[in-house]
């Protein structure tokens, strides 16, 4: 189950973070996702020695904590997107298909000429669309 | 990178792998050394380090080295055993608490900047405790039955010479019984290296048996092992040490008293009794110990031979009942003496050597199955590779194999996993990895809080010191080794991490994190006492609508909680709740302009200035005037300088918003001020306030007048509560009671009566009071919030009487202007200017009525008769010469106000006025009056006037009334023409005309009148001919004959008359072939008589340039509701109209409807020279196709060019009525056959109530003779007619 999904601006301030667990873990979750920024900084700039990975915007698996699994992935605008699941056998095909569906749906948010880039996504619509997909991968 | 000897893991395995030698004394020999406030130990511990021994040594090889720095370890044989673990435990926890207390101090300072943090050298990141507790963790460890480097390798026996038969003692001390049971039960060899030492105290014991004893012990124990230690050579026992040798050993005593009793000479001689027993006697004891055993091994072990015995020899031993644990080693065991060949060759840093007996042990141990000693054998192994500086891949492999293994172990390892852990991540520091350190100091955590605590901070700074810092992992790792250590109770730790933490937080938006943070940081700091620093924390937590009511319910009472609890009313500034919004700051003065409403104070400058432009004295006018003397009598720093009158309030509105779901009172919100008597008592207030800063009030400082004692001002204070989210403009005043500079500083409030929030205005760009003061552009914020005050000016106070809200379109009103001077001073040279002249008429005397209203109108109330006005043209009304207020006297004026054209309306009143020799900055003032008003439909006039085809004088007029109002009646009362060229009388009798005798709501009237023209022809001359003034008028009513006709020749009457024809037609010379009509209308009844109380006296409607001529191809009307009540709160309103078309010519004609949505600042429309734009006129078409735009004759007067401006605009005077949009179809085209109609549906939407005019549309018409023939087609446009809709709130 993704129990999070977070977008995160290029200067690593929160633009939207949205948890879908029941339980009061808000800022357990807000930690991970914050942590895992580490790790995409350190991905970015070391980037794997594979030339294939050059111009992916999909990071993979950022860190498996104990019970998360935290997956990254950063547009050309520096934007990062970041899952939390706690699926533990994830396919990293069904990850690539969830960003590249939640990157779609924050393009259109931000393409919202109401919307200011650099601050929250608050659009309603965006919202519902990325619960939409996550309730859809949940049930892949 | 640091030489791994000289890291610090190299250090510290210098320091714990290092031998150990047991001490045994007599109590007699503590005694002795206890005068010095030290024991035996502790007396020998700083003389065992030794930086440069310099002994040559020969281990397993023939080459020989020497060492250089060397370690003993000192302990009691009491001391030798494995600690008890709840002892350590508590040990370790006293640590943790004495380190958090001498931190304490520190924490009251702000949190480090994130910069500073990076930019400290590495050795300072992590606090320097941490090498202590982890330095006592691992002394926790020692002694344990799997390791040989704790064995003891040397026992040193002292003896007192004051002691009773010293050599017995001796030998008595080296009694089995008394030995460590670790020594006895045979996992450590008892038979080691003795060493004999005689103490002998200066202080109290004879030379002589001193030196008898010696002798004796060296014939008894042989010369060699036997040493004479002399101390306490001080008598007086009072020397102090420069640099004291203990002080770093013992931290708790004050440090000058050690060692008091022991000079100079008696340190040198530990010293160098400690140096001798190390070089002398230990290492060439090891040396020797480890050549044999090396030999020893090489016969049994080495060689295939022996490889393949043991190995055979082994798997024998497999089926071992107990494998999990393996099978206990006692020191004289194969396994045991290659490990202590490893440590003993370890300790002598022979690392080659070491490494390959823990090579050689680590199979045996792994074969065996005994899990423990293979991981101390893997860790020394990881160790030694690292020590040496060999393969780091090796090494880390070692310990990552002995680490897991621990681990494999569950609890009973997790120790020893621990202090493998300690070891790997100082080695993965050593080399600068510090991220893979971190994550051993995570996975050493455990269970316990307190450690988990400790390995977490210590894991957060390896955080910061990668390359590049992963600063939001610090941060992490601090919250959580912050929770562990509050849930330990160690507070002072848990605010230190938090602190750090902070700085990773402070400037990001993740503020949920942050929140959390803030908060918890600020509960420590209460529960350490130090409110204030707790409040500072807290306060940062307020603004947070974002979080759920409980949490913000649980942050606000925490933080009262806190506010209470620190005893005095702090001042904040910038203090979140509520929210202050300065965007929304708006300062309203008055200095020689003044308003007589709030309402007027909010109407844009540019709109009075327009207005005043006449009237007051000019500007820019090159002529030396008396502004430009003000400007010379004003000392220049004042020009920008806003100017104020004393006695006057200046009004600040200022916008508070609640973010919080929970609702706040507030309290005592007043404004900071400061005055100063002149410019030089002004200090400048350079207290430039920061962000958020904390303190015992101050800010009422500020509002104490700086000249005297008493308050040179006065402030409002006001109360309110903010529900939750809610939005609050609250105005707040000063009113100066002196002269002098005023400056608005800021502005103050109480939260919940517990805490004071200030907020300064001055670093923050203020829109301000910009909406007024036309030196705008040079104002500084700053500057915009100072005021000159300047002496008490008289103020004239101005309203209009029963000014109503609402009236119908054409109702006359007589009203009363009534202005009022409260000051002693006169004032004089009143002039008015009003804004639309056509709705208001100022009267000409003061109280100029006798005879009730609208009775003074009639005719024969001569008394009234006022001579016609001459001079209408220029707006400005002066208000005669002899007219001066003063003294608290007031002056009525009677004003006439006609509601020409439905539509709201803004009114402005300026009223200019001048004072006498009150103040040379301002001589004059002005008095600003806005009124709105609603003007409903009433009723709509058209006049169609047809040429007497037999008589040549006469016309026939057709009037069409329509009731257009919304439910009231109205009575027709009379009908008259304007001028004296015509005269008019009825065709048909009145009542013929109207039986019920008023008209209905929506109800229509047509009725026919003829006029005829009395000019002679030829004639131009209209004055020669006069007309008796009965002939001009119809009355249209039936009852009341002696009633008298309404005198339209007379003002008022005649004066709105006059503008009527002005704003209705284009040019003012009066063509030959219009006619003006004037239609009196009287009020019937209302259907709801509560719901209007000032019922409309009488209705005049003007038509004028009525002209002679008409018709027209196309006819149509415009279908729909006339008022309509709808929410607005809620959404907009569509309403759905009906447009019917009928074709009145021959031809088909196609017609394309075009709407056009007009936009309030659309361009004003183009000029038309003609009386339509964009028709052709086509010879063919009959003189008959001509077409005109009104069918209705004039559409209510409006000449054609004023309907163009309809397109672009709404006319001026509805210039506040607010838009609307056509919702349907923008453009449809339809065909329509001749004389038959067709329906089109269209739509509006509106925004707001509000009184619209749906002229704005366009019919195009193009209309073919016969139904083929292109060529003669004719074409134009038809404006739309005006069409009134009432949109009104619901309720």
């Amino acid at each position: 189950m993704i129990v999070c999904v977070a977008v995160v601006g290029h200067q690593n301030n929160p633009l939207y973070i949205q948890s879908f667990t029941d339980a009061d873990d808000a800022l357990k979750l807000h930690h991970i996702v914050h942590c895992s920024l580490d790790v995409i900084e350190e991905r970015v700039n070391n980037p794997k020695k594979s030339g294939t990975t050059l111009n992916e915007a999909f990071l993979g698996l950022l860190y498996p904590t104990l019970n998360y699994k935290v997956y990254g992935y950063l547009t050309n605008t520096k934007v990062k997107f970041i899952l939390v699941t706690t699926d533990l056998d994830v396919r990293d095909t069904d990850v690539r298909t969830f960003f590249r569906k939640f990157h779609a749906a924050y393009v259109d948010a931000v393409s919202n000429p109401f919307h200011v880039p650099g601050k929250r996504i608050t659009s309603r619509n965006f919202a519902q669309t990325v619960s939409n997909i996550v309730g859809s991968y949940g049930l892949n | 990178m640091v030489e791994p000897v000289n890291s610090s893991l190299g250090k510290m395995l210098l320091e714990e792998v290092s031998p150990v030698v047991m001490v045994l004394c007599t109590p007699l020999v503590e005694e002795t050394f206890l005068k010095n406030g030290l024991s035996f130990l502790e007396t020998l511990k700083p003389f065992c380090n030794f930086s440069n021994i310099d002994v040559p040594v020969r281990t397993s090889g023939d080459q020989l080295y020497r060492l250089k720095k060397f370690t003993l370890r000192l302990f009691y044989a009491s001391d030798i055993r494995q600690p008890n673990v709840e002892v350590a435990k508590q040990r370790l926890e006293h640590v943790i608490t004495q380190a958090g207390e001498k931190d304490f101090q520190e924490l009251k300072s702000d949190p480090p900047q994130i910069t500073e943090i990076l930019s400290n050298p590495e050795s300072e990141i992590a606090p320097t405790w941490f090498q202590y507790y982890n330095k006592e963790l691992i002394r926790t460890l020692s002694f344990s039955d799997h390791e040989a480097f704790d064995h003891p390798v040397a026992c040193l026996l002292v003896v007192s010479s004051k002691d009773e038969e010293p050599i017995n003692k001796f030998v008595d001390l080296f009694n089995t019984n008394r030995l460590p049971s670790l020594l006895n039960d045979g996992a450590m060899d008892p038979k080691i290296l003795k060493h004999f030492l005689l103490v002998h105290d200066n202080q109290d014991a004879t030379t002589e048996r001193t030196s008898k004893v010696l002798s004796e012990m060296r014939s008894t124990f042989g010369n060699n092992e036997c040493n004479l230690l002399c101390t306490n050579s001080s008598k007086e026992g009072n020397v102090e040490h420069q640099a004291n040798p203990w002080a770093s050993f013992k931290s708790s005593v004050s440090a000058d008293k050690l060692g008091c009793a022991l000079t100079g000479d008696d340190i040198v001689e530990i010293k160098d009794l400690m140096q001798e027993f190390a070089s002398r006697h230990i290492i060439p004891y090891m040396e020797q110990k480890v050549r044999e055993l090396n030999q020893q091994i090489s016969a049994t072990r080495k060689g295939l031979r022996n490889q393949i015995k043991n190995l055979w020899w082994r798997k024998g031993k497999d089926d071992g009942p107990d494998s999990t644990k393996g099978p206990m080693y006692t020191f004289s065991s194969t396994e045991s003496q290659i490990r202590i060949l490893g440590d003993y060759a370890f300790m002598l840093h022979d690392y080659e050597l070491a490494l390959s007996s823990y090579r050689l042990i680590s199979t045996d141990y792994k074969l065996d199955k005994a899990w423990k000693h293979y991981a101390g054998v893997q860790e020394m192994m990881g160790l030694a590779y690292f020590i040496s500086d060999q393969s780091k891949k090796e090494a880390e492999y070692c310990m990552e194999n002995a680490f897991s293994t621990y681990m494999k172990l569950g609890k009973s390892g997790f120790q020893n996993a621990t202090r493998c852990g300690l070891w790997w991540a100082e080695m993965l520091k050593a080399r600068d990895q510090h991220k893979e350190a971190a994550s051993v100091y995570f996975r050493i955590c455990g269970e316990e809080p307190l450690h988990a605590a400790v390995m977490l901070e210590q894991a957060s700074y390896c955080f910061v010191l990668t390359k590049p810092p992963m600063l939001h992992k610090y941060g992490f790792h601090l919250v959580l080794s912050g929770d562990h250590y509050k849930n330990c109770d160690q507070v002072n730790h848990a605010i230190r991490t938090y602190r750090s933490a902070i700085s990773v937080y402070k400037s990001t938006t993740w503020s949920h994190i942050k929140d959390h943070v803030y908060f918890h940081i600020g509960q420590w700091y209460a529960i350490v006492g130090m409110h204030d620093v707790a409040v500072k924390n807290m306060l940062k937590v307020l603004d947070c609508g974002y979080q759920s009511k409980a949490t913000q319910e649980i942050f606000l009472r925490d933080f009262f909680d806190i506010v209470k609890k620190t005893g005095m009313k702090h001042e904040v500034v910038g203090l979140q709740l509520p929210v202050i919004s300065i965007s929304s700051l708006q300062v309203i003065y008055e200095d020689h302009r003044t308003y007589a409403s709030q309402a007027s104070a909010l109407v844009e400058e540019s709109i009075w200035q327009s207005l005043e432009d006449d009237i007051i004295p000019s500007l820019n006018s090159g002529k030396s005037n008396w502004l430009e003397l003000q400007s010379k009598l004003l000392p220049k720093k004042y020009k920008e300088s806003n100017v104020c009158v004393a006695g006057e309030s200046v009004k600040v509105d200022l916008e508070f918003r609640n973010p919080l779901l929970i609702s706040t009172s507030i309290t005592s919100v007043s404004l900071i001020c400061e005055l100063a008597a002149n410019s030089d008592d002004l200090k400048l207030v350079d207290k430039e306030p920061s962000s958020s800063s904390l303190g015992p009030q101050s800010s009422t400082e500020h509002n104490q007048g700086t000249t005297s004692g008493f308050s040179s001002f006065t402030l409002s204070e006001v109360d309110f509560t903010l529900g939750g989210g809610e939005k609050k403009m609250v105005r707040l005043t000063v009113t100066p009671s002196e002269e002098g500079i005023l400056k608005v500083v800021g502005v103050r409030w109480e939260l919940s009566g517990s805490i004071v929030g200030v907020h300064y205005f001055q670093s923050v760009p203020v829109k301000a009071n910009t909406t007024k003061g036309r030196r705008k552009n040079k104002l500084t914020p700053t500057d915009a919030l100072k005021f000159l005050v300047i002496k008490s000016l008289p103020r004239l106070e101005g309203t209009i009487d029963h000014l109503p809200e609402e009236l119908y379109a054409g109702d006359l009103r007589y009203l009363v202007l009534d202005l009022k001077n409260k000051s002693e001073s006169p004032i004089k040279n009143l002039k008015m200017k009003i804004s639309h002249p056509r709705f208001v008429s100022p009267g000409n005397h003061e109280e100029e009525l006798t005879t009730e209203f609208p009775d003074c109108l009639k005719k024969g109330d001569e008394q009234n008769i006022v001579q016609h006005e001459t001079n209408r043209t220029s707006s400005v009304f002066a208000f005669p010469k002899d007219v001066s207020l003063q003294g608290d006297k007031s002056l009525r004026w009677p004003i006439w106000l006609r509601a020409a054209i439905p539509g709201t309306l803004s009114l402005y009143f300026t009223i200019y006025y001048e004072m006498d020799n009150v103040s040379s900055i301002m001589k004059y003032r002005t008095l600003r009056m806005h009124y709105n008003l609603q003007v409903l439909p009433s009723l709509q006039t058209s006049f169609e006037i047809t040429p007497s085809p037999s008589r040549l004088q006469e016309f026939l007029v057709r009037m069409d009334i329509v009731n257009c109002a919304n439910s009231d009646c109205f009575q027709i009362h009379q009908l008259s023409t304007v001028g004296c060229r015509w005269s008019i009388s009825l065709l048909q009798p009145v009542d013929t005309i109207l039986p019920s005798k008023s008209l209905l709501a929506g109800q229509a009237l047509s009725c026919f009148f003829m006029i005829k023209d009395c000019r002679k022809s030829g004639t131009e001359d209209e004055k020669t001919m006069s007309l008796p003034a009965s002939q001009t008028d119809v009355k249209l009513f039936t009852q009341d004959d002696d009633e008298k006709l309404f005198d339209i020749v007379n003002s008022p009457l005649a004066s709105f008359h006059e503008s009527e024809r002005s704003s209705q037609g284009a040019s003012t010379r009066a063509s030959p072939n219009t006619v003006d009509f004037i239609l009196i209308s009287r009020f019937a009844k209302s259907s709801n008589p509560s719901a209007v109380p000032d019922l409309p006296k009488i209705l005049s409607h003007h038509s004028c340039h009525n002209s002679i001529r008409t018709s027209s191809p196309l006819s149509w009307s415009l279908d729909g509701p006339q008022t309509i009540h709808h929410d607005f709160s809620t959404s907009l309103c569509e309403i759905k109209l009906k447009m019917v078309i009928r074709n009145t010519s021959d031809g088909v004609s196609s017609v394309t409807i075009n709407t056009n949505d007009c936009l309030p600042d659309a361009a004003v429309a183009t000029p038309s020279s003609g009386n339509q734009s964009g028709w052709r006129y086509i010879p063919t078409v009959t003189e008959e196709m001509k077409l005109t735009s009104d069918v209705m004759g004039s559409r209510l007067g409006k000449p054609p060019s004023s309907m163009e401006s309809r397109l672009g605009k709404p006319p001026s005077s509805m210039e506040s009525s607010p838009p609307f949009i056509w919702s349907g179809l923008s453009s449809t085209k339809v065909q329509i056959q001749p004389l038959s109609t067709t329906e089109i549906p269209l739509q509006i939407s509106v925004f707001s109530p509000g009184i619209y005019d749906l002229s704005s549309y366009k019919l195009n018409w193009e209309l073919s003779e016969h139904e083929n023939a292109s060529s003669s087609t004719s074409s134009g446009t038809c404006q739309g007619y005006p069409y009134y809709l009432a949109a009104l709130q619901s309720e």
